[in-house]
């Protein structure tokens, strides 16, 4: 019983509903940073307990699947001697509550990054150690989601965290401003792009300010329903005003104002690139995350041998290999085993959710129309989308857990009848952005699975027609400038 | 965190409340209080939590115990008979 007890409020299976597994095991893994150590060590976990299967999530975290209640408690110590945790899965209880901070987010090239103004990851692992078990955080309205970076650029997607620090530069000081109160999922008010607080932080600023908003959030979150407990509902209610105002009273102090932008670049640190002590890092793309036990092995040996065995894990879902000094010798390695680490953008930055195992789809789930596009990319268009990104983000629900609301071409799943069947869909959603962001917009709904590949390509061609006349045009910028008749003339499905 | 209680009901009736638990704990606290029974003895074990709803009658059944489960509330008890 000591040991059970010693797991509670840290430890936690979450509930799966597809493809035979009851459990997922989602192992903490702050700021996507690890060892070939701990790698290895959750692989055999995914060997012996997982049928050999890991995925990489959106939010850094290394998730297995198959896992039976018995087996939980061996785990779980495994994983303690490793120091990670779980996210605490209260969000199948029926109603607000037994909310949790999740895994915080940060670079995955924190202290090694060119483009960094400040190195995020102290904080991330202060809140972490501060938050986990603290029992006074266990039973927020709901989950609560933080991004922490010093990039320059937005590696991280923070306006769809509840809270996001983005560094900047103020007075010649250099610190971080605060966006709150993001979230890409229907719960009220809706996908919502964190809002700019106006404040400058310094970095020993970032902890309090952190924890005083999840203590507003938890003394003041709305508990009516869950359709209205995210923090997004209350900042809604409040403002950001309203929330600076509850910060300040509760740390006892005014903060600094902050006019500046906060707009930056919504990248992945793709390929192969220079790190600022000029050693390489080796981003590999992982279409969907997914991983095998084997192949986790490898690449912790490959860490090993050509850089110093860390490992980090990125918000694509994608791996990278850190402090390496012979980059051509790990890139034939990789090579000898059809990890190519070049062609088009969207290989390392599409995204998809588990919506297989949520059981959330039917069948040709999020992360199979994944692969699926980005085959079709590079088989058709491999060299438009070399130098240009579109962001792809397949969601099984509208719970957006593949950010399809913000993806430049969006797909959230929905169950369609046809011939007196159901059969899975997507509705499509276009133009989502981050830079001066904005929601994407509904252009098509319940398009038979099997045909969205064939209205992207639909989309695709008319933009290569374009490309005949307007050489710089970016697919982006295509996007936008489509009429309403354009676009509903391209998706229509006949 | 407070270690739920297995709580005597009457002669060989005894409940176990796991309200407030999320999986695996529900499961793991349901087969440590039935190792305390007696052979005929019968345990409530009641949850908020539905997976552990759906889950902790799986794993007790595959164990060879008779299990019933009955909601009310937003609640489950799940009775089962050693």
């Amino acid at each position: 019983m000591e040991k059970v007890m010693r797991f509670m409020g840290r430890y936690s299976l979450g509930r799966d509903n597809g493809m035979g597994s009851l459990h997922f095991l989602r192992i903490k893994i702050p700021g996507g940073v690890i060892t070939s150590e701990y790698f290895k060590g959750i692989a055999e976990l995914s060997r012996e307990y997982g049928r050999g299967y890991a995925e990489i999530t959106d939010r850094q975290d290394i998730q297995l699947h198959w896992i039976e209640g018995d087996d939980a408690l061996d785990i779980f110590e495994r994983l303690e001697k490793m120091g990670f945790t779980t996210d605490m899965c209260g969000q199948a209880f029926p109603g607000a509550g037994h909310g949790d901070v999740r895994n915080i987010v940060g670079c995955p090239l924190s202290g090694v990054n060119k483009d960094e103004l400040i190195d995020g990851y102290p904080v991330i692992k202060e809140l972490t150690r501060f938050f986990t078990g603290n029992e006074d955080f266990l039973d927020l309205p709901k989950k609560f989601k933080f991004s922490i970076s010093g990039c320059m650029y937005n590696c991280t997607r923070a306006e769809i965290n509840d809270m996001a620090f983005i560094p900047v530069v103020h007075d010649g000081e250099i610190g971080f401003t605060v966006l709150a109160g993001g979230g890409a999922g229907k719960t009220l008010p809706g996908p919502t792009l964190a809002k700019p607080l106006r404040v400058f932080l310094s970095q020993e600023e970032v902890f309090d300010v952190a924890v005083a908003t999840v203590e507003i959030f938890r003394d003041h979150g709305n508990r009516e329903s869950k359709a209205k407990a995210r923090f997004k509902y209350l900042l809604d209610q409040i403002g950001v005003n309203g929330l600076r105002n509850m910060i300040e009273k509760k740390l006892g102090r005014k903060l600094e104002d902050y006019h500046g932008d906060v707009s930056r670049e919504w990248i992945e640190h793709t390929g192969v690139g220079e790190q600022k002590d000029e050693r390489y890092y080796v981003c590999v793309p992982l279409i969907g995350g997914k991983l095998s036990s084997d192949i986790m092995e490898w690449y912790a040996g490959l860490a090993e041998e050509y850089g110093t065995g860390d490992l980090r894990l990125t918000t694509f879902q994608n791996l990278i290999i850190v402090n390496v000094e012979d980059k051509e010798g790990l890139l034939k390695e990789l090579g000898k085993e059809g990890v190519v680490l070049k062609g088009i953008i969207p290989k390392w930055t599409a995204v998809g959710c588990a919506s297989d195992f949520c059981g959330k789809t039917k069948e040709y789930h999020s992360k199979e129309i994944v692969r699926d596009i980005v085959e079709h990319l590079e088989t058709s268009y491999p060299n438009i989308f070399v130098n240009q990104d579109f962001k792809i983000g397949v969601s099984g629900c509208p719970n957006n857990c593949g950010y399809s609301v913000i993806a430049s071409v969006g797909l959230e799943g929905r169950l369609i009848r046809v011939n007196g069947s159901v059969k899975q869909g997507y509705d499509i959603y276009l133009r989502g952005k981050l830079e001066n962001g904005s929601i994407g917009r509904r252009v098509a709904e319940g398009v038979p699975a099997e045909n969205v590949v064939n209205v992207l390509n639909k989309l695709l061609e008319q933009y290569k027609i374009k490309l005949k006349n307007e050489s710089e045009i970016r697919f982006v910028d295509f996007l936008e400038k489509l009429s309403d008749t354009e676009i509903k003339k391209l998706v229509e499905v006949t | 965190m407070q270690e739920p209680k297995l709580e005597r009901k009457s002669e060989g009736e005894y409940t176990l409340d796991v309200r407030g638990q999320t999986c695996p704990f529900p499961q793991i606290l349901s087969q440590l209080a039935l190792e305390k029974l007696r052979e005929g003895s019968i345990l409530e074990v009641i949850t908020d939590n539905p997976p552990s709803a759906r889950d902790v009658p799986i794993a007790l059944r595959k164990k060879g115990y008779e299990v019933e489960v009955k909601k009310s509330n937003g609640q489950w008890h799940i009775v089962v008979k050693k």
